[in-house]
């Protein structure tokens, strides 16, 4: 049990499971269920949950003792690779500057109307009050998204999942939903929908397809934030 | 265009800087970024990542700092962040307990708003992108028409 809880052990399996995520993802030439991302996010937590039993502990215990101190380290440098997106931005400032007006308000508007969707699908699919609530402020990055929640009386925990599987399900059905839908007909949306639904990781996948839909998405990251602290408190006040 | 020419130009004489000094500049601009997020009320939280962003594209934008300063790291670590993001995947396993009670109608409902989010975003940009390339279109459009009206008329003319 000592062994696991230096470091070395998060940080080992968080490559393997990656690695095999990877080599599966070849393997089967692209296949959607064995995007690397998705393959080790469920391979790591299957690993921890037959440890757990293994070691007769509970599942979090485990987790928190563990799996954090080296999952930590690599959950670090999200921050540096987020500030990165500022690059890929600038050379792009010519998309920028002409269309800075079309950007913000396809954004704000974007959000609202999908914050309109997300409550009926919520309510629909019979979510209660704190679930519901929990929904509303996914379109932001973690760190923004987890606050609001708790303010506007949302589950934290349901938010972060949230947050979590949108970049997961944008990285593994992104180029199946972006065919499905033509939005490479735009790039300029197209950009703007990735970071959105996506944040960081959908900006990483949008920069696969190009400068233009790699910049919109970082540019989505950035406003959507504001937009989310802004708007989601006045529009759960009204709604919910 | 000559800009575009020009700093393609620098681009071509500078090498990019030592992957130290890099390093460097992302990890003041995260340290003075931090600072700032820590100011931020706790009504209006601002990440330290995402001011960071807007600090290191400010700089860009001012030509304080050159694209092939941050440009090459900056590169490494974007290719890396499917790899970044396994251990916020994998800290799904603390929450298995709400999986077990409500999971199936949590994950239905998420894995159609990211869809929500995704399309409803691109078709919104797309339709204000749409509303102006038609306005200014609809002057610019009549000007060219008439000036193909009018080279039209005298080629007419010329023909004739």
């Amino acid at each position: 049990m000592q062994i696991l809880t230096t470091p070395f052990f998060g940080i080992f399996l968080s490559l393997i499971v990656y690695l095999i995520g990877q080599w599966l993802f070849k393997k089967t030439h692209g296949l959607f269920f064995f995007q690397p991302l998705f393959v080790a996010m469920i391979l790591g937590i299957t690993l921890l949950v037959i440890l757990a039993k293994f070691l007769g502990q509970d599942v979090a215990n485990l987790y928190n003792t563990a799996y954090r101190p080296g999952g930590d380290i690599i959950f670090w440098f999200l921050n540096p690779a987020t500030i990165a997106f500022a690059v890929p931005l600038y050379k792009r400032n010519d998309i920028v500057k002409k269309y800075w007006s079309e950007i913000l308000s396809g954004l704000l508007f974007g959000t609202v109307i999908s914050l309109f969707a997300i409550v009926g699908v919520s309510k629909l699919i019979g979510l209660n009050h704190v679930g519901t609530a929990s929904m509303l402020p996914q379109a932001a990055t973690t760190a923004i998204a987890l606050p609001i929640s708790k303010a506007i009386g949302g589950n934290a925990s349901i938010t972060a999942m949230a947050c979590i599987l949108n970049a997961v399900i944008i990285y593994a059905l992104g180029g199946w939903l972006v065919q499905k839908f033509h939005l490479n007909n735009d790039p300029i949306g197209e950009g703007l929908g990735l970071g959105t639904a996506g944040h960081t990781v959908g900006s990483a996948f949008a920069l696969k397809l190009g400068s233009v839909q790699g910049s919109m998405a970082a540019i989505a990251v950035v406003i959507i934030g504001a937009v989310v602290d802004l708007v989601v408190p006045i529009f759960s006040h009204l709604v919910l | 265009m000559s800009q575009k020419n020009k700093n393609a130009n620098i681009k071509k004489k500078t090498q990019p800087a030592p992957l130290l000094a890099q390093m460097g500049i992302y990890a003041s601009i995260l340290f003075i970024s931090n600072i700032i997020s820590s100011l931020a009320p706790a009504s209006f939280p601002v990440p330290a990542p995402v001011v960071g962003m807007i600090l290191l594209y400010s700089l860009l934008s001012l030509h304080i700092i050159k694209v092939e300063w941050v440009d090459s790291f900056g590169a490494i670590l974007i290719s890396l962040i499917g790899f970044l993001f396994v251990p916020s995947g994998i800290s799904l396993a603390a929450n298995l307990g709400i999986m077990k009670a409500e999971g199936l109608q949590i994950v239905t409902v998420i894995i159609i708003s990211t869809i929500i989010l995704l399309l409803v975003t691109a078709y919104t940009a797309r339709f204000f992108i749409w509303l102006k390339k038609k306005h200014p279109a609809q002057t610019k459009n009549a000007t060219t028409a008439k000036n193909v009206s009018v080279h039209a008329l005298s080629r007419a003319k010329g023909e004739n």
